[in-house]
């Protein structure tokens, strides 16, 4: 389409505004318009600063003041975070306003009142803002055919953060839904610029599928912290560099230092702190402080009040702050697309370029740094991979949908393999998982007087629910993120946040901690509250958040050995790492982009292994399991391994001789198994599996049992389970969960089809440089849980018989 | 199997690890809690739990008489979770129990949850006297020794930076706690101001149960 003609924009009734702000359209903007014109689904790539937001909304505007006080609902749109939904409003309501039209707009999160909500229920806005959450209980009520009927429009925002994860099962079924009560709509998607574009438009699209695409021709200036200090080995903390950031705060006007969990962003504050002899107005951010705290430190950020703010991914999405002069990313990007959003978080302005500062805290994440500005020089972006459906969103569906009233199986199930995730559900596996919802879907016919919902006698095909007191159980469960149990922090009457179980069992009273960036002690709990006090001692814990580790992409990952193989770029590198590089070409190897080099050797009486795989941290941890189990088989009497994102050293009392033979496929077709049972991996998921396709139902904070319960019973039910109907769904579902996310199945797969006729293997007589890092990490024990436990109770037990011992021979 | 042994009340105890308790001189086997049909009675709320509780619990105390051959079972309370735990027992069930009372003796002692069921064949106690041994469901004011249930008691254990809960035996000088026999039953914690109310604070013996062994803490 030749979008130079003529544009059609300029008759758009946000045209004026646009003139009065002296903005004028870009070209993806007239395209969108068009093409949802003419009727199509669209998804728009566009990086952020380039009117994304109002992009969606054009065609919805247009239509409604055309069809002048039009009742009822006529658009939705689904953002991924709450506070986003917030600023989309915010956002909307300028032009509105200003131009005075006739169009109502309004939210709907879990933040909400009842009576808000009730209100919206009975009176619906044209323009409704929510979240996929709500969506999916908005389509659990009675009327949802009525609210929804009229529906014209169906915006997904951000809808790349959608795309992998569970949370995109449940929004893709609801989409349906709202396609079958209206079968008119349109769907229009917002994203940031991906790889696979196609991918997220097989997802969204279903009528003459397009994609319209801005890429921003002015690239990030992006460069590494030139540190005068050593570079260490191995770690997380950045603790070397910390005077050299604080010079790169003071420098600009408005710094985010990005890091990567939370124990960092609390770890970098304090240590910030500590040196902050200019009185800087430093905070810190992150998503398990409590609401009006983060709330406090976005709004001074977005007014200029502070100077830097430490933050971990909860300020990565959205929320537009314009005079952000500079990005600090303190450790490894770990991906090209995280990283890019990262550095799009500076300069708001799409004509200057964004300023970010890279630090490496170890010297394998000085050769990531580097290889990730190098791709996104060539603007090589991560793909992001579309996950198949999973069962228990679909048994949470099942039960939302008997929630709205009696329901044909037959046209469900059509409905649903109309999604993307859940174009190979099988009638089958669907049918049990109806079963599920009914009674539990188990073999043994117990439960046939308590059904949840029943078969009408007269059309076997029809469900219905039993009684309507269980809408309220499907309430409380909907949604798909699970957290792990958390108990709030308590200083006076004021909630500083939420903070692991976990962490807190393990602290004695007088205990203290670093959180929201204030030394705390820990006084008591008392009905899952914790109760601190200011502290002022110098040695402190910091909480550490299980979970979201995120594993180094595959795109980056191969970018990485890429440029390790590059030795004529090795003397623009600073000294200490040239030096490394060097010493291992001369020790052992550096390997070439596509070999897997394997060295060996000695160590303090140990036989020592290093697999360099480059394959992120869950691929390495599930292969060196599995080599652990063939190291066994073949008698190398092994004691251990360590994994991270580019390595894994395993260590035996014997010679490994058959590494060769042992590293490849039938590896993992052996042993996977055997994984997946010793470690507690598929039982976790199923504890997640579980509760979201509620069989047992989801504690809220303030319910009498706390969440470590919940693990407790759910652990119970997986053993019961397993023991007496090993082919139940719930099992097969928590199983299908594992291979596809935690272990990174597909990855390993690809790299053990291969690995054999690509290793190249160095025996050596002592440790090479290249394995320094990964044999400093060997600390933990690696014990499973119930190793753990019963280690635990002889250790302690064997003490006390010792002091006893001492105490009678005194 | 290895059991803890344990001294209560100037007699000799083995504690197993599959939560029984084993009075040798008497040849007496005592458990406690055992919540059958805990999964029916949470079918009722539609939480459907896999049906194989009571298949499993049976099936544990069943392999627990024809090892020792006890000639008396004792069971301190909450034999069943409440009045719809029956319809888990099947008729099998029922068969399998009468032929086990051939040899065994079964004392059933009724506890806050099963106090108004019946079943055939089963004798019902409030609380039975052995010497100076009292069983009972929950303690009372008394001089003997009591060998009770109810509390599900577990342990919080703090070592080396970890923590964990394990299902305890436990007792002070004169009150004597077991865990849950069963399947699906949660635990309260020995610090807990219901279990401290009973057994006080103080010269507690603890007996964690591991996977394979009693320990002695």
């Amino acid at each position: 389409m030749n979008i130079n003609k003529s544009n059609p924009l300029l008759l758009h009734p946000l045209n004026k505004w646009m003139k009065k702000k002296k903005w004028s359209w870009f070209p993806h903007q007239i395209e969108t318009f068009h093409y949802v014109r003419t009727g199509s689904d669209v998804v728009v790539f566009a990086p952020t600063g380039a009117g994304k937001t109002l992009t969606g909304f054009i065609n919805p505007i247009d239509d409604l003041i055309k069809l002048k006080k039009f009742k009822g609902l006529h658009t939705l749109y689904i953002s991924p975070l709450k506070s986003l939904a917030n600023d989309i409003v915010r956002n909307l309501e300028k032009p509105i306003k200003e131009l005075d039209l006739n169009i109502s707009f309004q939210v709907r999160t879990g933040d909400t009142t009842p009576y808000k909500k009730q209100k919206q229920k009975q009176k619906p806005p044209n323009i409704l803002i929510t979240t996929p959450e709500s969506l999916a209980l908005l389509n659990s009520y009675e009327n949802a055919k009525e609210f929804f009927h009229n529906l014209k429009y169906i915006i997904i925002d951000e809808i790349h953060t959608f795309l992998d994860n569970k949370r995109a099962d449940l929004l893709s079924l609801n989409i349906e839904r709202l396609q079958t009560f209206s079968p008119n709509l349109q769907r229009i998607g917002l994203s940031a610029t991906l790889k696979n574009k196609q991918d997220a438009k097989k997802w969204l699209c279903r009528k003459k599928p397009k994609i319209v695409s801005y890429e921003n021709s002015v690239l990030p200036k992006i460069k590494i912290l030139e540190s005068k200090e050593r570079i260490p080995w191995s770690g997380h903390m950045a603790t070397y560099s910390i005077n050299e950031i604080y010079k790169e705060i003071m420098k600009s006007k408005l710094t985010i230092i990005f890091v990567n969990t939370r124990a960092q962003a609390e770890y970098m504050f304090k240590n910030l702190w500590l040196i902050n002899k200019k009185k800087l107005k430093i905070a810190v951010h992150h998503g398990s402080l409590e609401k009006n705290l983060r709330l406090k430190v976005e709004n001074n950020l977005s007014k200029g009040l502070v100077d830097c703010v430490v933050a971990t991914s909860s300020l990565e999405l959205g929320l537009d702050y314009g005079d952000v002069e500079k990005i600090i990313q303190v450790g490894a990007p770990k991906g090209i697309n995280r990283l890019l959003q990262r550095v799009g978080r500076s300069n708001h302005n799409l004509n200057t370029p964004s300023k970010a500062i890279l630090v490496p805290t170890n010297r394998f994440e000085f050769i990531e740094a580097k290889a990730a500005i190098e791709e996104i020089k060539k603007n090589n972006l991560d793909k992001i991979d579309l996950k198949e459906g999973s069962f228990d969103v679909v048994a949470q569906h099942i039960f939302a949908t008997a929630c709205v009233g009696q329901f044909d199986i037959n046209d469900l199930y059509k409905e649903i393999i109309k999604a993307y995730p859940y174009k190979k559900l099988k009638l089958n596996d669907f049918k049990q998982l109806i079963n599920l919802i009914q009674d539990g879907g188990y073999v043994l016919k117990n439960y046939d007087q308590f059904k949840r919902i029943f078969q009408l006698r007269e059309n076997k095909n029809i469900y219905k629910l039993v009684n309507r007191r269980e809408t309220r159980k499907y309430r409380m469960n909907v949604g798909t993120i699970i957290e792990n149990p958390m108990l709030k922090i308590k200083l006076g009457t004021k909630t500083l946040g939420n903070i692991e179980e976990v962490f807190i069992q393990n602290l004695s009273q007088g205990d203290s901690f670093i959180f929201a960036g204030q030394v705390l002690e820990f006084q008591s709990m008392k009905n899952n509250l914790v109760q601190v006090k200011r502290s002022k001692s110098l040695i402190s814990k910091i909480p550490s958040y299980s979970g979201g580790r995120m594993p180094l992409s595959t795109n980056l990952a191969n970018s990485v050995r890429a440029l390790l193989a590059k030795n004529n770029l090795w003397d623009s590198y600073p000294n200490q790492i040239t030096e490394w590089l060097k010493r291992q070409k001369n020790i052992s190897k550096i390997p070439k982009k596509d070999e897997y080099l394997v060295e060996q050797f000695p160590r303090k009486k140990n036989f020592y292994t290093v697999i360099y795989t480059f394959a992120g941290w869950h691929a390495n941890q599930t292969l060196g399991f599995l080599l652990l189990r063939g190291f066994k088989e073949f008698n190398y009497k092994p004691l251990g391994f360590v994994a991270n994102d580019y390595a894994i050293v395993l260590w035996s009392l014997k010679e490994v001789k058959e590494i060769k033979t042992i590293l490849n496929l039938g590896l993992l077709d052996k042993h996977l198994d055997n994984y997946l049972e010793e470690t507690s991996i598929v039982k976790r998921l199923f504890r997640d599996n579980a509760i979201i396709s509620c069989l047992i139902e989801r504690r809220l904070p303030g319910m009498e049992k706390t969440g470590k319960q919940v693990l407790f019973s759910s652990d119970l039910i997986y053993t019961v389970l397993k023991k007496n109907e090993p082919d139940h769904i719930l099992l097969k579902s928590s199983y299908e969960d594992a291979k596809k996310n935690m272990i990174d199945y597909e990855r390993l797969r690809e790299i053990l089809k291969k690995i054999d006729k690509k290793i190249i293997l160095k025996k050596l007589t002592s440790i090479s440089p290249l394995a320094v890092p990964i044999i400093l990490e060997i600390n933990r024990e690696n014990l499973s849980k119930k190793e753990t436990d019963e280690y635990i109770l002889e250790d302690l037990e064997n003490e006390i018989l010792k002091e006893a011992n001492v105490l009678s021979i005194n | 199997m290895y059991y803890q042994l344990i001294n209560f009340g100037n007699e000799e105890f083995h504690a197993y690890p599959n939560k029984s308790l084993y009075w040798k001189r008497l040849n007496t086997l005592i458990v406690s809690d055992l919540h059958i049909g805990k999964s029916i009675s949470y079918a009722k709320n539609k939480q459907f739990l896999p049906p194989y509780d009571t298949n499993e619990i049976l099936n544990k105390i069943f392999v627990s008489l024809d090892k020792i051959k006890p000639s008396n079972l004792i069971i301190v309370g909450d034999l069943l979770h409440d009045v719809f735990s029956t319809l888990s027992l099947k008729d099998q069930d029922y068969k399998n129990l009468s032929q086990y009372m051939k040899n065994t003796d079964f004392v059933w002692i009724k506890g806050n949850h099963d106090k108004n069921i019946q079943i055939e064949g089963f004798k019902n106690f409030t609380n039975y006297k052995i010497g100076k041994f009292l069983f009972t469901h929950i303690p009372i004011k008394t001089s003997l020794f009591q060998i009770c249930g109810h509390y599900h008691p577990k342990v919080k254990i703090v070592h080396r930076g970890k923590t964990i809960f394990k299902t305890s035996f436990v007792h002070n000088e004169k009150i004597f706690i077991l865990p849950s026999f069963g399947i699906f039953t949660g635990g309260l914690d020995i610090n807990s101001k219901e279990i401290s109310d009973v057994l006080g604070k103080k010269n507690l013996k603890i007996y964690p149960v591991g996977q394979d062994k009693v320990y002695k803490l």
